[in-house]
């Protein structure tokens, strides 16, 4: 009953259902924009919504957030540089297939993927969230560590070609990651001194430069070439491909969701290991991964929409953020006068239906934008060359000072953005690099928040992941995953099905 | 010459003009910590009611990173003229015997230290003890083997450990560090750890709803709140000499502001305090209104400074004697 009046509220008043699309809209520009992200534009709505009602506000701020979240995956695909963090898995297969002309059917493709997540992780939140929390809840640090080991992993799947050059890109991912003063003891890591670098590198500044600027510089060399033409004929994918991809999509949101909820990690991660998982339950995709496999594309957009709500399980049930966003939206709500926690479902069950409502209308929304602009955004790509490099530059240059008002990140961020043109030259990939950068914190922490709590005693720390049954399957998947990419598997194998067909 | 002179002058007559019809034009509001947190949200819901009598826009900005330091040092660094606020928490007062910085509020007027929080101990709801004096009994008989919760040095937790340390003698527990009080109470909610020193209003929801239990209110009277929940001088007299204590929130501009603006200022914030909307969030979060400004702020923060900067650096946490900064001992 309470969830009917809920759902009601929103669909019975059109200028609050106005808003959530008003939001979505713009959502999707701000996310589309690398460094301009969402919760920089929910933050300022705090202050903009202050003397509104709680309803038009977090209809709003949820527009927003789920526009912006898919947003992100427009310039990554067009332009190699992805809008926002969750986005970065999505350009390595999204920006060849632009490439190729294929720009329109890249979005087409997204867009659905991206709904069709959304709407699992919706689903999941509107039915299973007091599970789900619990769930969330039971991760020890040792549990984080090993989900980042997990992660780190991951370098395997994203470095093309040398996995030594992945290797160090990853590690010096990891260092950048660490420098600054440790949250933890407050101590200086990597700072020499000096007071700029005492707060850390932003992580975004180094997203910028080394996805933007690294791609404006390469972009020169062939700035006479003509751009590609793109073929937007047909840019909604027939329901034969969605249906296609629709375990793997079920699959991967799924990924999203748990993930998401997890307060601590959110899209960027979960779009990661989706791809991750993708590009390991895929037989031989045409094209291969890298090359624009459209498997390479339905992974990370369905995780990272998965993720808006899977990160609204922990904030509704317990009213711990499962992400940035929703920590600001935690913030938004006790500015209105609620009280977030454990008791908000009780006191005010009508308030979690009417957030999912506005979760399926924006998603809604994000469809219907999402499918009607593409036509004018694949244009993008076609610009000549001499205005598009200017124009990623300025983007890259405003999204970086952007972040924290901080001239010194814009350094930062051209400074990493040489930097990724050189490792781009000699072959080091820089998924990598960014992943290391992601992961650090969570890795760091966490072990040392685990082995603290055994007191320095490694031998108690083992004991701790054996006897617990999450930390154990986690421990047999970092140990499977980091066998089976050395020689010893492929020869195990051999040897223990002989007669087995070889996959190539 | 001539330009550098006719320079200055349409200086000086931009900066009369501004002391005289202030504010006139936006204002800068700088935050020290990250949007959602608990000083965003105070200055967040304070600053528009303050605008209003102010007749003035103040646009709010987060600057996060060196515990505030960075905010501190931008505000430190632009023109005193009242069109920069540094809005903050207490920790820039211990910035100098942490190591974190060479400044602190004492560079700056306060315009209003608008609340202050209380401190609370609080414990996972299946712990073998239900109080304080059976958590202090509990881990006498078995050293090492509670987990508390700390954010690291000059953090809430770790003056509550300290003012424990100076009561009780050192507790032989373990330390789980987390980056804020927000991620240890929800550690402390999944199991992680078993003790936490938070913020009240941090934890209020979840103690509402059983998810945690409370140990003692680190206050020496009852708090409206938890009218029920024992108090830390129930247990032992030997925290008189340190309570009341309580992370607070202020906002600030540079000394050498001009008169006319820190008159308005103060009087715009002690007005918007006031308005019941704030007043019911700050009840319903478990702050205690403070709304004080000029001397009488200025006596606060020395205060708070000696008392805290003393427990800590007894209790071996801080980098530099507060002695050499010129605070002295309290009761000195």
């Amino acid at each position: 009953m309470e969830a009917l009046s809920g759902l009601i509220v929103l669909f019975a008043q059109p200028q609050l259902l106005l808003l959530v699309g008003l939001g979505t809209f713009a959502g999707i520009y701000i996310g589309a924009i690398p460094g301009l992200s969402v919760t920089m534009a929910v933050s300022i709505l705090i202050s903009f919504t202050f003397s509104w009602d709680v309803l038009p506000a977090i209809a709003l701020m949820i527009g927003i957030y789920m526009g912006g979240v898919y947003g992100g995956s427009r310039t990554a695909i067009l332009l190699n540089i992805p809008g926002a963090p969750s986005a970065i898995a999505t350009a390595l297969d999204g920006y060849p297939m632009a490439k190729r002309g294929e720009a329109g059917v890249a979005i087409g493709v997204t867009t659905v993927m991206s709904f069709i997540g959304g709407f699992v992780g919706i689903a999941v939140l509107a039915l299973a969230a007091p599970l789900v929390s619990d769930f969330a809840l039971s991760f020890q640090p040792r549990d984080y560590m090993l989900l980042a080991i997990l992660g780190i992993l991951l370098v395997g799947s994203l470095s093309q070609g040398s996995l030594t050059k992945g290797i160090f890109a990853g590690a010096l991912g990891i260092a950048i990651g660490s420098v600054g003063r440790d949250p933890l003891t407050f101590a200086e890591r990597f700072t020499f001194d000096f007071q700029i670098l005492e707060g850390g590198i932003s992580f975004i500044a180094v997203m910028i430069g080394m996805f933007g600027v690294s791609e404006a510089l390469i972009q020169m060399h062939h700035v006479d070439k003509r751009a590609m033409r793109q073929k937007i004929d047909r840019v909604v994918p027939s329901l034969a491909t969605v249906r296609k991809h629709l375990p793997l999509s079920l699959q991967t949101s799924t990924i999203g969701v748990i993930v998401g909820a997890l307060p601590g990690t959110g899209g960027d991660i979960a779009a990661l290991m989706a791809y991750d998982h993708a590009k390991r339950v895929t037989r031989n995709p045409e094209p291969p991964f890298g090359e624009g496999a459209m498997e390479g594309l339905v992974a990370p957009e369905t995780a990272n929409n998965a993720a808006v709500g899977g990160a609204f399980i922990p904030m509704m049930t317990l009213g711990i953020p499962g992400d940035a966003v929703t920590a600001i939206m935690i913030g938004a709500l006790f500015i209105h006068g609620l009280n977030p926690g454990p008791m908000l479902m009780i006191d005010k069950p009508d308030m979690f239906w009417f957030i999912v409502g506005c979760l399926v209308a924006a998603n809604v929304f994000m469809l219907i934008f999402g499918l009607t602009g593409i036509r004018l955004f694949a244009r993008i790509v076609e610009m000549p060359r001499g205005v598009l490099i200017p124009l990623i530059l300025l983007l890259s240059i405003v999204g970086a000072y952007a972040v924290n008002n901080s001239i010194a990140d814009v350094y930062w961020m051209l400074g990493f953005g040489v930097l990724g043109y050189f490792m781009r030259h000699y072959g080091y990939p820089l998924g990598p690099v960014i992943l290391g950068v992601i992961l650090s914190r969570l890795l760091d922490d966490n072990w040392r928040r685990a082995i603290i709590s055994e007191r320095g005693d490694l031998g108690l720390f083992f004991a701790g992941i054996l006897s617990s049954p999450l930390s154990l399957a986690l421990f047999a998947s970092v140990i499977l995953i980091f066998v089976s990419q050395t020689p010893l598997w492929t020869r195990a194998k051999a040897r223990l099905f002989p007669n087995a067909q070889r996959n190539p | 010459m001539k330009r550098m002179l006719a320079g200055a002058l349409a200086l000086a007559l931009t900066a009369t003009a501004a002391v005289a019809e202030y504010p006139e034009k936006e204002i800068q509001g700088i935050i020290q910590w990250g949007a959602g947190g608990s000083t965003d949200t105070v200055m967040r819901s304070v600053t528009p009611h303050a605008e209003k009598v102010l007749g003035g826009v103040i646009v709010l900005q987060n600057m996060t990173g060196a515990v505030g330091a960075i905010a501190l040092n931008y505000v430190a660094g632009q023109p005193a003229d009242g069109y920069t606020l540094l809005m903050g928490a207490e920790n820039p007062m211990l910035y100098k015997v942490m190591g974190l910085g060479d400044k602190d509020y004492g560079e700056f007027i306060p315009i209003s230290i608008l609340a202050r929080g209380t401190a609370v101990l609080v414990a996972r709801p299946d712990t073998p003890f239900d109080d304080y004096a059976e958590m202090i009994s509990y881990v006498k008989a078995h050293p090492g083997e509670v987990k508390f919760g700390s954010t690291g040095p000059g953090g809430v937790p770790s003056v509550i450990n300290a003012m424990i340390g100076a009561v009780e003698g050192e507790l032989e527990v373990t330390r789980v560090p987390y980056d804020g009080d927000g991620p240890a109470l929800t550690a402390l909610q999944g199991g992680a750890i078993d003790v936490m020193p938070a913020v009240l209003g941090a934890a209020i929801e979840p103690i509402r709803a059983g998810k945690m239990k409370v140990l003692a209110i680190m206050d020496s009277q009852p708090n409206a709140k938890l009218p029920d929940a024992p108090y830390v001088t129930q247990f032992n007299a030997g925290y008189e000499t340190y309570l009341p204590w309580g992370p607070f929130f202020g906002v600030f501009v540079r000394k050498g502001t001009p008169d006319e603006a820190v008159r308005k200022l103060t009087e715009a914030y002690a007005k918007g305090a006031q308005h019941p909307d704030f007043v019911k969030l700050m009840n319903d979060r478990g702050f205690t209104l403070m709304g004080i400004s000029g001397k009488e702020a200025e006596d606060f923060l020395a205060k708070w400074q000696q008392g805290t900067a003393w427990l800590l650096h007894d209790a071996g946490l801080t980098k530099a004697s507060p002695e050499e900064f010129g605070i002295a001992r309290p009761g000195n």
